[in-house]
């Protein structure tokens, strides 16, 4: 195979663009070529760590930040005062 | 159908409108800026200026699903000019990640190994392996063909793996 050719295969592969058939038949040639093999897996767990992050988290502080901030530069935007701590939590009743 | 409604409020000057985009989008916006700029008060601050923007520039609106492309154009110019002034002042990128100690240290490498790479290699991973964008979609905000889009995403996931090394050899 070709350089060219095993690269392209092997960027469709760990991208998950490869058709299930072809990925067969590029899984079981990779099981022979231990070169391929590790190509193989150290691109698709590069691109399914980058897939599965759940990235940064938006929280309600950055949500009214970023209201404020709108706000203080006249936008017509009204923050919104967060919820009370009391009504977050529905406790149940006893008795 | 949302933001179709609201984005022909905002041009016709609905003061409702900005808010209703905002929770549309901003949690996106924030995400892309926090990837983009590698810490939380440049992201708050860039996704405010997003909105502005957005008012600023209503009248160049169109609902035709094109919005999403130019809210990420605006974004992504906010950002550039932010990381040109980070150049300068050096500033730390903030610690962003939480959870399990293993998976915790794993996505610390992989994001800072993400902020080294070069910015031509790193949009295209933000835009279409975290973002979940369409190489389409991606290459219109980027104005570059999608051939070239993934040309720059396939070597850009390479020199991630590479700078990653061999943590990346064991199963996720």
């Amino acid at each position: 195979m070709n350089n060219d050719l095993f690269k392209k295969l092997v960027d469709l592969y760990a991208g998950h663009e490869l058709p299930s058939e072809l990925e067969q038949e590029v899984e079981s040639a990779a099981a022979v070529d231990s070169t391929m093999l590790v190509e193989m897996t150290t691109m698709r767990n590069t691109v399914d760590t980058l897939q599965g992050d759940p990235g940064p988290e938006f929280t309600e502080e950055s949500y009214q930040r970023i209201l404020m901030k709108l706000y203080a530069r006249g936008a017509a935007i009204q923050p919104k005062a967060p919820s009370p701590a009391h009504l977050q939590y529905h406790l149940p009743i006893q008795g | 159908m949302a933001e179709k409604r609201w984005l022909t409020a905002l041009s016709e000057g609905d003061p409702n409108a900005l808010g209703a985009i905002y929770e549309l989008y901003g949690e996106r916006i924030f995400r892309y800026t926090f990837r983009m700029l590698g810490n939380r008060t440049d992201a708050e601050d860039a996704t405010a200026e997003t909105f502005l923007r957005v008012v600023r520039r209503s009248a160049e609106l169109r609902a035709d699903g094109a919005f999403r492309t130019w809210l990420f154009r605006i974004a992504r110019n906010l950002c550039i000019d932010k990381l040109r002034q980070h150049k300068l002042m050096e500033l730390p990128p903030d610690a962003q990640y939480s959870g399990a100690e293993e998976r915790t240290t794993l996505r610390v490498t992989v994001h800072q190994a993400l902020a080294d790479l070069p910015l031509e290699y790193r949009e295209p991973l933000i835009y279409c392996d975290l973002e979940e964008m369409s190489a389409k979609e991606a290459a219109d905000i980027l104005k570059i063909s999608v051939p070239a889009l993934k040309s720059r995403l396939y070597r850009g996931r390479r020199a991630l793996r590479d700078k990653l090394g061999s943590a990346m050899e064991r199963t996720p």
